[in-house]
């Protein structure tokens, strides 16, 4: 344990650059089109965030210039709240220091560096500082070039200029010259990203000026803000010992008791006392040397016996039990990592009520569905957002279908991946989403040949910890509850693409029925006129008319599915 | 001694009565889709489950089974439209005094639909159906819809034919006679001096009798079928029966196949149920050939033998032995001498020719062998 604490004080004193250069690969800069992807993804997420907590309709506008070979200027500008003079180095400067690197709240970023990353990026590539322009919509607007202190992990400003603000302009636009990246339209680049980021978030007006100076649009479709995610406790089954041990060191409180009770959310005095007895159970079964009793005894406990646990090691019991007690009274930034370890391991052994779900804030099946409109233009599109669940006994999460189908769309299936709103791009086969997706029986949904079907699923996982494969947080993994719901999820959306198409199917049934019969009518009416002398063209009007009757009730019974098949059987 | 009766029915081509039969069927078409209705057509299905033997008039007739064909039935529509085609088609022939054949009649309807690339008609195969729909709608004959089909078959005795503009007797047009036309309803009997109709399967026989000069001698009709009787044919038998009283004897090959042919004329047959009370003639009497023949007359020694597998033996019956076995079950042939004769048959494995009594000698069938027969009346029923 001892190695482990070293290990983060370690991690906090480490140089930034050096933290930077370490982890590139968990920060997104890997690769030329992932790391341009990256750098857009930052700026635009800030512009996001900062319009929805300011409650502005997002104008986002990136436009990617080519310098040289590999070597791209990146301007993103927005209408948002603007930064205010002295939050510039807090904001585009310091590592690890985004406001929402250790709250428990679902966001956009979770990476925890945010532009900040994008700057420093910039910065070892092509030695150029950031430069960034911004007003709150006052009387001045500030033009700042915005470099990182590698030694202080601050940010620095090299210079600064104060322009008047005639028009009260208000807004952010960062510059950001970049090497060692590439911009290609394919489905891991900025035009893909965009896209996918537009339509999760259809209250945004985003563009884009590619290389070559191509606009493209993707155009708000709807007029409302969404609510800015709220902070969650965390629930005792959803933290490890490094959450614990950290937010020890936080806290407030006096005690390790009030410290629990306060800051985790399921937490009651009676818990605490239940958590005494756990951990004090633990502790006795861990100085048992036989594993086979050990393991016994475990078992016993995860079936709730504690008290007799307990009660079998008679006072010796009562002794731990007195030891685990003062451990809750002492203060919490004295609580050793091995003691957050126990605690850990204890919420393991309890029960607790399911975490609350109000911080989940998921997209929204209107507004899914006004995306996937407004960008894909499909004929048909649903969307599903499932209740908030729990998974590995803690930590909630959601999951949003949107399907879009037919229309403007090609003829192949398109997953679009996304978690907490950011759209994934990389390691689509490992993710659960994927394998969800091929789960289904397509066919009993009247979808024959997924790959060929003009068909394109939205998948958005949304928790406050959503579970990656990998620190490069680009695919979701398989937990158990999260595949279910996926599929669920996906189920309900495909039977309503099933009614649809079955009502599709027989419209155009019947617009083939009424060819069909319109095209014997000359015939039969020429007939007629010779069998009963009536005028040919006055036949023909009777059949006419006769056939649109005929028609006229069968689309009005086509709105009432049950009585369409009545009619079918007659 | 084989006299004519007196007439049952009489001269009944009306070509007047198809014109309003056809026309009584647009004027309801029309009505129901004037009043908004989905218009239909009530045609009696057709199959052998649609057919029942009548044993009161020993007719093969239709069942009263309709199947209803809609216009705004999808699967409907393009009979629907094709019935109402040829029915124009034919009201124009009539009314015009013209006959055309079934495949004039196919060609004449067929032409590519406005705006697509289907055809009114794409094969004759659809255009006879069709044709055999409005026969059983409406209650008449194809003939008698001025439509013809392939003519087989002659005639030569002693009677008197008007025919249009033309009357003859048909022993005075040579050897070969008058041969029988697609349609004969319009044809008239101007004079009849025979006392009955002999029904010969083959024109060879036929052509023996003739110039035997049998039908001078014994006053009979020889009607050459030349194998199974056409439709003129058989709608001639008929009249000559029921409008002439004539009384008719088949003479056939003793064999299934001649049998058959018998049967046909007598009780009609299935794909005509719907006509056989125009077509069949129930009173028809059969001279031969039989079983009982080869024994009679020593004919052991020209008989053929059956072909196929007989009931008895693996893998049967087939062939022959399973043609007997099925006229055997047939309602009209629950008699006690047809029975018999159907059970030698099987029991000896022969067949035996009309020509076969050529063995004897060529004038033996005209002067002993049916003159005694049909004298001392040893036919069957």
């Amino acid at each position: 344990m001892a190695k482990a604490k070293e290990l983060f004080k370690e991690f906090k004193i480490q140089s930034v650059s050096e933290f930077f250069r370490r982890n590139a690969a968990m920060l997104g800069y890997t690769g030329k089109i992932r790391s341009l992807t990256t750098v857009v993804h930052e700026a635009v997420t800030n512009s996001l965030d900062a319009c929805e907590e300011a409650g502005i309709l997002p104008y986002v506008r990136v436009e990617i210039e080519e310098l040289g070979k590999e070597h791209y200027k990146i301007i993103v500008e927005d209408n948002g709240p603007g930064i205010p003079e002295k939050f510039i180095t807090h904001v585009f400067g310091k590592m690890l220091a985004g406001t929402k690197a250790h709250r428990n709240i679902q966001s956009r970023g979770q990476q925890g560096i945010g532009i900040s990353g994008a700057v420093m990026f910039a910065q070892i590539t092509s030695g150029k500082a950031t430069r960034v322009i911004t007003s709150t919509g006052g009387d001045e607007i500030i033009e700042a070039w915005v470099k990182i202190d590698v030694e202080k992990n601050e940010g620095k400003i090299v210079k600064k200029i104060k322009h008047p603000n005639p028009t009260g302009w208000r807004g952010t636009r960062i510059e950001l010259e970049v090497k060692n990246v590439k911009y290609v339209r394919s489905k891991q680049g900025v035009f893909w990203y965009l896209k996918l980021t537009a339509i999760a978030n259809p209250h945004a007006h985003i563009e884009l000026i590619e290389p070559d100076g191509k606009l493209i649009v993707f155009p708000r479709s709807s007029e409302e803000v969404p609510k800015p995610p709220v902070e969650m406790k965390p629930h005792p089954r959803g933290v490890m010992t490094d959450d614990v041990y950290r937010m020890a060191k936080r806290t407030r409180k006096n005690t390790v008791k009030r410290f629990l009770i306060s800051e985790f959310s399921r937490i009651s005095d009676r818990k605490i006392d239940e958590l005494i007895k756990y951990i004090a159970a633990i502790r006795l079964i861990n100085s048992e040397e036989d594993k086979r009793i050990k393991d016994e005894l475990f078992e016993r406990l995860a079936k709730g016996e504690v008290d007799l646990i307990l009660r079998s090691y008679g006072r010796r019991a009562k002794k731990v039990i007195r030891e685990v007690q003062k451990l809750m009274d002492k203060p919490p930034e004295k609580l050793t990592w091995h003691e957050a370890e126990e605690i850990v391991e204890a919420f393991k052994y309890i029960k607790f009520l399911a975490p609350p779900t109000h911080g989940l804030r998921p997209i929204g099946e209107e507004n899914i569905v006004k995306g996937l409109t407004g960008i894909l233009k499909p004929e048909f599109v649903t969307a599903v957002t499932r209740p908030p669940k729990v998974y590995r006994g803690g930590i909630p999460f959601q999951v949003e279908i949107g399907l879009a189908y037919g229309g403007e769309l090609e003829s192949s299936f398109n997953l679009l991946r996304y978690a907490n709103r950011v759209p994934l791009l990389f390691d689509a086969g490992a993710c659960v989403t994927t394998t969800a997706a091929r789960s289904i029986d397509w066919k009993r949904y009247k979808v024959e040949d997924l790959d060929r079907a003009p068909l394109t699923l939205l998948i958005n996982v949304i928790s406050v910890h959503v579970p990656y494969t990998s620190t490069g947080k680009q695919s979701i993994a398989n937990e158990d509850e999260i595949y279910e719901e996926i599929r669920l999820a996906i189920m309900e959306a495909a039977r309503r693409l099933q009614t649809y198409l079955s009502g599709k199917h027989r419209k155009l049934y019947q617009v083939k029925r009424k060819k069909t019969l319109q095209k014997y009518v000359p015939e039969i009416a020429r007939a007629l006129s010779i069998l009963t002398g009536e005028p040919e063209e006055k036949v023909k009007e009777y059949f006419i008319s006769l056939i649109e009757r005929k028609f006229e009730t069968v689309e009005e019974t086509l709105e009432q599915p049950a009585e369409v098949e009545a009619d079918a059987e007659a | 001694m084989l006299k004519r009766e007196m007439p049952k029915e009489r001269f009944a081509y009306d070509p007047q009565k198809v014109l309003r039969k056809l026309e009584e069927l647009g004027r309801e078409i029309l009505e129901e889709v004037r009043q908004g209705k989905n218009p239909y057509l009530d045609i009696p299905t057709r199959g052998l489950n649609n057919v029942y033997f009548d044993e009161v008039k020993r007719v093969i007739r239709m069942g009263n089974k309709l199947s209803r064909r809609y216009f705004l039935n999808v699967a409907h529509a393009r009979k629907f439209m094709q019935t109402l085609l040829i029915a124009a088609y034919v009201k124009r022939l009539v009314s015009e005094g013209k006959h055309a054949s079934l495949r004039e009649a196919y060609y004449a309807n067929k032409h590519t639909i406005p705006g697509t690339k289907e055809n009114t008609f794409e094969d004759q195969s659809e255009s006879d159906p069709v044709i055999e729909d409005l026969e059983r709608m409406l209650g008449v004959l194809r003939e008698e819809m001025h439509l013809t089909a392939d003519r087989r078959g002659y005639v030569y005795g002693d009677i008197t034919i008007r025919d249009g503009e033309d009357e003859f007797n048909t022993s005075k047009l040579g050897m070969g006679g008058w041969a029988v036309p697609g349609t004969v309803e319009h044809i008239q009997f101007v004079d009849i001096n025979v006392d009955y109709a002999l029904v010969v399967e083959t024109a060879a026989m036929a052509d023996r009798l003739i110039e035997e000069k049998f039908p001078k001698k014994e006053r009979a009709l020889i009607i050459a079928t030349q194998g199974q009787a056409s439709r003129g044919v058989r709608r001639l038998i008929h009249r000559l029966h029921y409008e002439e009283g004539l009384p008719i004897i088949v003479f056939t090959d003793g064999d299934p196949y001649g049998w058959y042919i018998y049967s046909t004329i007598k009780q009609g047959s299935i794909n005509l149920a719907y006509l056989s009370e125009k077509l069949a003639t129930p009173e028809a009497k059969f001279v031969g050939m039989t079983m009982d023949d080869i024994k009679k007359y020593g004919l052991e020694n020209v008989t053929e033998k059956l072909k196929g597998i007989p009931p008895n033996k693996k893998g049967g019956p087939t062939g022959d032995y399973k043609r007997i076995i099925e006229e055997m079950n047939y309602p009209w042939f629950q008699t006690k001498e047809w029975q018999r004769q159907l059970k030698l048959a099987l029991q000896w494995g022969v067949r035996i020719e009309q020509q076969a009594l050529a063995n004897k000698s060529l004038e033996f069938v005209a002067k002993k062998y049916l003159p005694e027969k049909i004298a001392n009346e040893e036919l069957l029923p």
